[in-house]
């Protein structure tokens, strides 16, 4: 018998070039850092030495130092507001993925009602969010929850297609051999289906992180809501009617700030979830 | 591990007519599965070999099929699969995977743990029981749903094409693990490979023809599995790759 001599097949890492993998891994993160950075910077330095050569008025263009100074200076009202727009987003997102799976998981257990109430969560989907907004801040008395409602129609979608997409690419072969060992609905669904279902569901969480964000912002700008407790949006809108330009820019930085942190933790932690299995994550060999 | 002591019972199957569009596969296949011995069923790709396995496996109700055991037991629950690709679940380690069937059953893990462990070292996979299957050549991935296969227990093991995608020199290697450990059991090989049938088969039969039929079974001499050197064997297998080759002519 020969095991022997096609045991060993897989490579064997050894500690030293297991950190000479690590420092290569770094090596080539860094530039990836880097160049983007680099562009940002480069970018930010034309953009204050074109407002000061030219003389733009801040009203029409402030300087991205003033924008800091602003930000800064003006961080006490916008951190209530960014907390406020976060909230939204984060509740949003999890009302999304509660009832996004929770539907998908419904959906693949019968087709009749995955034919049934596809269609209108297609509707839901291709109505643009501000022409239903107004309705939804009239029928719902508590703004922050006609708020919820606005940004959870935005992020809710992409869950719910891709998680049932997932759910129904599990590969029938192995659906087989579960039937063949004799396992129950449940059993399929929380042994094959799910895991199967996770990397998709994950690429629809990505996508949904950011559409919360978008939907409560548009609802905020929509609804318009005054007093302390308001979002972002509403700050921009305040900004606007007081002509405080800067600190527009400051709200407005904000938010795109918001949506890329979203992106990275989604990202890392989809990384996290499909880094030892899943071809998106698994770093090829040659 | 194989339960030798207890004598093995034979497998009788009767199909009904199998049909797809306005082809029909066949449209009646007889044979019987002998207790502990290996039972190689050979033809060409698309001949069905698949969906007989399944009719067999009773996942597919598609089609009439009678399948009796000798000792009077229905044979649901007495089968194992092993299939052209592992089928091991990516996300499992590789011991996991192994112990599948153990938590579908909601059985005792922890305590089978030990004994997939050691049939895994057997198989030369005693450093990768914690790799996840996508680590894992195809030979090792192979490796370890045979020891999947084997952790079942069951009597009767239904093989379609497990070593096809593997390269000639691991194909061998496996061969010979599956013939060593499957010892006793009672096994259906379909294969496309009249090699591997002459290796492994006790019995052959040869599915040939549109649609299928089955010719009486060969019974090559010798013990399986078989060295490749057998001077007996070339001879059959010039036979076999004839009669299948007479077989796709005449389809046409």
């Amino acid at each position: 018998m020969n095991d022997a001599a096609i045991a060993v097949a897989g490579p064997v890492v050894k500690p030293a070039r297991a950190a000479a993998r690590r420092d290569a891994a770094i090596a080539q993160a860094l530039p990836r850092i880097l160049a983007p950075v680099a562009i940002g910077v480069i970018t930010l330095l034309l953009w204050e030495i074109t407002v000061h050569v030219r003389g733009i008025e801040p009203y029409i263009l402030p300087s991205p130092l003033l924008i800091a100074q602003t930000l800064i200076a003006n961080w006490g009202s916008l951190q209530v507001s960014l907390w406020v727009t976060l909230q939204t987003t984060a509740l949003a997102l999890i009302v999304a993925v509660v009832l996004g799976v929770s539907l998908a998981i419904l959906f693949t257990q019968s087709k009749w009602v995955e034919l049934s109430f596809f269609p209108y969560a297609v509707i839901l989907q291709v109505t643009p969010i501000v022409a239903i907004a107004p309705l939804i801040i009239i029928w719902v008395n508590d703004t922050r929850i006609a708020l919820l409602i606005c940004a959870w129609i935005v992020a809710f979608f992409p869950i719910l297609s891709n998680t049932t997409l997932g759910l129904n690419s599990a590969d029938h072969n192995l659906l087989n051999l579960f039937q063949l060992y004799g396992a129950s609905r449940f059993q399929m669904l929380r042994f094959l289906r799910l895991p199967a279902a996770m990397p998709y569901f994950l690429g629809g969480l990505r996508i949904s992180g950011g559409l919360a964000l978008i939907g409560a912002v548009v609802a905020e700008f929509v609804a318009g809501t005054g007093g302390q407790a308001s979002g972002l949006a509403y700050r921009i809108l305040e900004s606007g009617y007081q002509l405080q330009i800067p600190k527009m820019f400051a709200a407005l930085f904000l938010i795109s700030l918001s949506g890329v942190c979203i992106f990275l933790v989604l990202t890392l932690v989809s990384h996290l979830v499909l880094r030892r299995w899943h071809e998106s994550a698994i770093r090829r060999e040659n | 591990m194989p339960d030798a002591s207890s004598p093995a019972f034979s497998v009788s199957v009767r199909l009904g007519r199998v049909g797809w569009r306005d082809q029909t596969l066949w449209d009646s296949l007889d044979f019987t599965l002998a207790g502990g011995q290996w039972t190689c069923l050979l033809g060409a790709s698309g001949i069905g070999k698949t969906t007989l396995l399944r009719l067999i496996a009773g996942i597919d109700d598609s089609a009439d099929a009678a399948v009796a055991c000798s000792d009077g037991a229905p044979l649901r629950g007495r089968v194992a699969w092993m299939a052209q690709h592992d089928l091991l679940l990516p996300w499992l380690s590789v011991l996991d995977n192994a112990l599948l069937g153990e938590r579908l059953r909601g059985g005792d893990r922890r305590g089978r743990r030990g004994a997939a462990r050691d049939l895994l070292a057997r198989v030369g996979l005693g450093d990768k029981c914690d790799a996840r299957p996508a680590s894992l050549s195809g030979g090792e991935r192979q490796r370890a749903a045979l020891v999947r296969t084997l952790m079942e227990d069951r009597p009767v093991i239904l093989m379609d094409e497990p070593f096809s995608a593997l390269d000639a020199i691991t194909r061998l290697a496996i061969q010979d693990l599956a013939a060593r450990l499957l010892a006793g059991r009672t096994v259906l090989l379909v294969t496309h490979d009249p090699r591997e049938a002459l290796r492994l088969g006790h019995r052959i039969h040869v599915m040939s023809g549109k649609p299928a039929r089955l010719e009486p079974a060969q019974l090559p001499h010798g013990v399986p599995p078989r060295a490749l050197d057998d001077p007996a064997l070339p001879a059959m297998e010039a036979e076999i790759v004839r009669r299948l080759a007479d077989s796709a002519g005449a389809g046409r």
